[in-house]
């Protein structure tokens, strides 16, 4: 068996019952279209929603439905949840593939298949906005997204995404982003890039995770968007190498979103990159990573920095899974946060430059007034002062407190207004609600 | 399988309260321990009082802090180093010479006890505990703490004979403060704690910069500016985290208040050792204002 052989075995074994949110992207939640016990194929829609916020969402397994009823969820507590168990068929719907696709086909093909980017926005609301886009920007900079998706075999296909984003928004060019020392992967794409003439690359210092795009774009164009708004505002679209892979899937082959990269760190036996369906649940990845070792302690998706802790590993792998992190129980932190000593540390790690340790502690005694004045809504949520931090303090847990409770007073106060600096006048998606967790979905 | 949920970032850089705390102690250990042996070669008795004076001094300081814990029923954070910190700072502040051991002791309870307990403990006091004593042992009991040289009425010819032989006797035995003795293990030490990121470059560097490029342009004489003390106050008493500005621009005008006050303050009184130290004293107490007025402009942030 060669290795792709035994990836392929790996990956029928990873899925038997798969759990499939039916909340997946920032929006609302879809209604299934399918009921107890019904007969569903690999890449069939199951669920789909009639507001044009809602993303469908699609089987990633051949089997059959027994339960539609809550399920935990990795980032919303629990939610609407499709549960499918397998066949262990490999019996697919009939994908409708193209080779010389219009613009309006990958428009629509986007919106059959529900791509959705890392920090839970749909592609197809992008590109339909009324936006005017003039720059595709595909950020290679985020260490889970590349370590997932940017082998060598996918560049190529990472570059025809990318040709088939520009072409939908009638960009007038296309940017890679990525990060200064990843040499390798810098010459990959330039030798990728040979014809592409309106294809630049951008190196950046910094890893940029998908809740700093305000920060990235500011970095590469210069414009400043403010909190409220996103790169779309600016005419940007940001996208990622995951999604990129996925577009093209979607518009030359008519995959749907069924399936992502993962890459899996930390205290398991054989960490690496898997290829698992959505739904699939967190476990099943690490044995199929053969297993835990040692006592695991915390799992966490997407990011050391700025990842969310999952409270089991029960929890399916959603679209915007690209990275779990197994920590093991002596790793763990287990520190009580002492008094703010005002060393001022996170101010100076701070990427967007506001007084972090000040703006914990107002959000500590609910001053969340003050917390407005000190710019708590620049946060991008990095992690950064929390890692510096001598005392340990919960910076950015205060953060995420002190803004989801401005937002609802926000809200409460003006129901009808949007909230911003009110200069793009048509709606933006900016209005969408704001989930405060770090910006992934 | 038990998971812990947390909020990120799920790893830590590894500097605590209690590693910075703690090189500063050590910095400053090795200070008096160098200061105690140099005395102890020129007499016996003045180095056993030396060592005296830096022990009753720390122990003062850690029991009060223990003391104030227990009785409000506080968790101890003896641990921590501060207390052992001011208790140091205390010492290091005081001449050693004919020192009665009750003033170290008071002056760590009140630095202890009204400074930092009275402010809200760490990192809520608005001076410097160990300066605040000190100005407090130096108004009350001037005399004994070796500071009237800087006594109002003291003559001026004096001061200026002390300061012209100061630079004879830094390396000899006589230095009249502990933190006089050594600038060379102050600088090594400060340069390790900024390389480590325990204090940050701004209020150093620019304390000392503008101090001598006050100097300078003042015409003072190098030697006389230049002092041990002057490097405790731009390493270790100046960039104290709690009391100087948290804004990055606040602490770049914390330092060159701080290097400009002390030329003016030591031209004026002829002493640029206690010059430091009423500086920073100053310095504490604007450092509130400074803040305010230095917050930063956030990235993205559009004006409407
Ligand atoms: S998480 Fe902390 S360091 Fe990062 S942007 Fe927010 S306040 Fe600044
Ligand atoms: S890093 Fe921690 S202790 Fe230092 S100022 Fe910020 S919140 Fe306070």
């Amino acid at each position: 068996m060669t290795t792709e052989d035994v990836k392929k075995v790996k990956d029928k074994e990873v899925r038997k019952q798969v759990v499939i949110p039916l909340l997946q992207h920032i929006g609302t939640v879809c209604e299934p279209i399918v009921d107890k016990k019904t007969i569903v194929l690999i890449g069939q829609k199951i669920g789909e929603g009639d507001d044009e916020f809602s993303v469908p969402v699609h089987s990633s397994t051949a089997g059959h439905v027994v339960a539609i009823e809550e399920r935990p969820h990795p980032i919303c507590g629990s939610v609407p949840s499709v549960v499918i168990e397998s066949d262990e068929t490999d019996n697919t719907i009939e994908f409708k593939t193209s080779k010389n696709p219009s613009k309006e086909y990958i428009i629509s093909a986007l919106k059959d298949s529900g791509v959705v980017e890392l920090n839970g926005y749909s592609l197809y609301n992008m590109l339909t906005s009324e936006k005017i886009i003039d720059t595709v920007l595909i950020n290679l900079s985020f260490s889970g997204d590349v370590s997932s998706n940017c082998a060598p075999e996918n560049i190529a296909s990472i570059i025809e995404g990318m040709n088939l984003l520009i072409k939908a928004s009638d960009a007038q060019q296309g940017v890679f982003i990525i990060q200064k020392n990843d040499k390798q992967l810098k010459s990959a794409i330039e030798s990728g890039l040979f014809e592409e003439a309106d294809i630049e690359i951008f190196t950046v210092e910094q890893n940029y995770s998908p809740s700093m795009a305000n920060l990235l774009t500011y970095e590469i164009t210069g414009m400043q968007i403010p909190n409220t708004c996103t790169p779309l505002d600016a005419g940007l679209l940001l996208s990622s190498a995951g999604s990129a892979l996925a577009v093209r899937k979607a518009v030359l082959e008519g995959i749907p979103q069924i399936t992502v990269n993962v890459t899996v760190t930390g205290a398991v036996h054989n960490p690496g990159v898997k290829n698992v369906g959505i739904g699939t649940s967190i476990k099943e990845v690490i044995d199929s990573c053969g297993g835990y070792s040692g006592e695991p302690g915390k799992i966490i998706m997407n990011g050391i920095f700025s990842g969310i802790a999952l409270s089991s590993d029960e929890v399916p792998v959603i679209k915007s899974t690209c990275h779990i992190i197994v920590q093991s129980s002596d790793e763990v932190l287990h520190e009580i946060p002492g008094p703010c000593i005002q060393c001022a540390r996170c101010v100076d790690v701070c990427p967007v430059n506001i007084l972090p340790g000040r703006i914990a502690s107002f959000a500590d005694m609910g001053m969340h007034d003050e917390c407005f004045k000190l710019h708590v809504n620049s946060c991008v949520e990095c992690g950064l002062c929390v890692y510096v931090c001598p005392s340990s303090r919960h910076i950015l847990q205060l953060i995420r407190y002190s803004k989801t409770v401005l937002q609802q007073l926000l809200k409460y106060e003006d129901e009808t207004s949007s909230y911003g600096c009110l200069s793009c006048e048509t709606p933006c998606l900016a209005s969408t609600p704001y989930i405060s967790n770090g910006g992934i979905l | 399988m038990k998971l812990t949920v947390s909020h990120p970032s799920h790893i830590r850089e590894g500097v605590t309260i209690k590693t910075i705390m703690w090189s500063k102690v050590a910095i400053l250990a090795f200070i008096s321990l160098l200061a105690v042996g140099m005395y102890a070669t020129s007499s016996i008795t003045l180095g056993l009082s030396a060592l005296a004076l830096v022990l009753v001094s720390v122990l003062a300081a850690v029991l009060t802090e223990a003391g104030i814990q227990k009785l409000t029923n506080q968790e101890l954070t003896i641990k921590d180093g501060d207390a052992v910190l001011i208790g140091l700072i205390i010492a290091l502040l005081l001449p050693p010479e004919d020192i009665k051991l009750w003033i170290p002791v008071v002056g760590a309870f009140f630095a202890v006890a009204l400074v930092k307990h009275g402010f809200g403990g760490l990192g809520s006091t608005l001076f410097n505990p160990a300066i605040a004593a000190w100005v407090f042992m130096n108004m009350s009991w001037g005399m004994l703490t070796g500071s009237e040289y800087v006594s109002h009425l003291g003559s001026a010819s004096y001061n200026i004979l002390f300061l012209g032989s100061y630079s004879d006797i830094i390396i000899e035995s006589g230095a009249v403060r502990f933190a006089e003795i050594s600038s060379v293990f102050l600088i090594i030490g400060g340069l390790y704690l900024i390389y480590k990121k325990y204090i940050d470059w701004r209020i150093p560097l620019l304390y000392l910069s503008s101090t001598i490029i006050v100097a300078v342009i003042i015409g003072e004489e190098l030697s006389y500016v230049i002092t041990g003390m002057l490097f405790l106050g731009v390493f270790i008493l100046a960039p104290d985290p709690t009391t100087s500005p948290i804004t990055k621009n606040g602490r770049i005008i914390y330092g060159l208040l701080c290097g400009i006050m002390t030329v003016i303050y030591g031209y004026l009184t002829y002493n640029y050792v206690v010059a430091v130290l009423y500086t920073v004293f100053f310095a504490n107490a604007v450092a509130p204002f400074i803040e305010k007025n230095t917050y930063p402009k956030p990235v993205n942030e559009v004006q409407s």
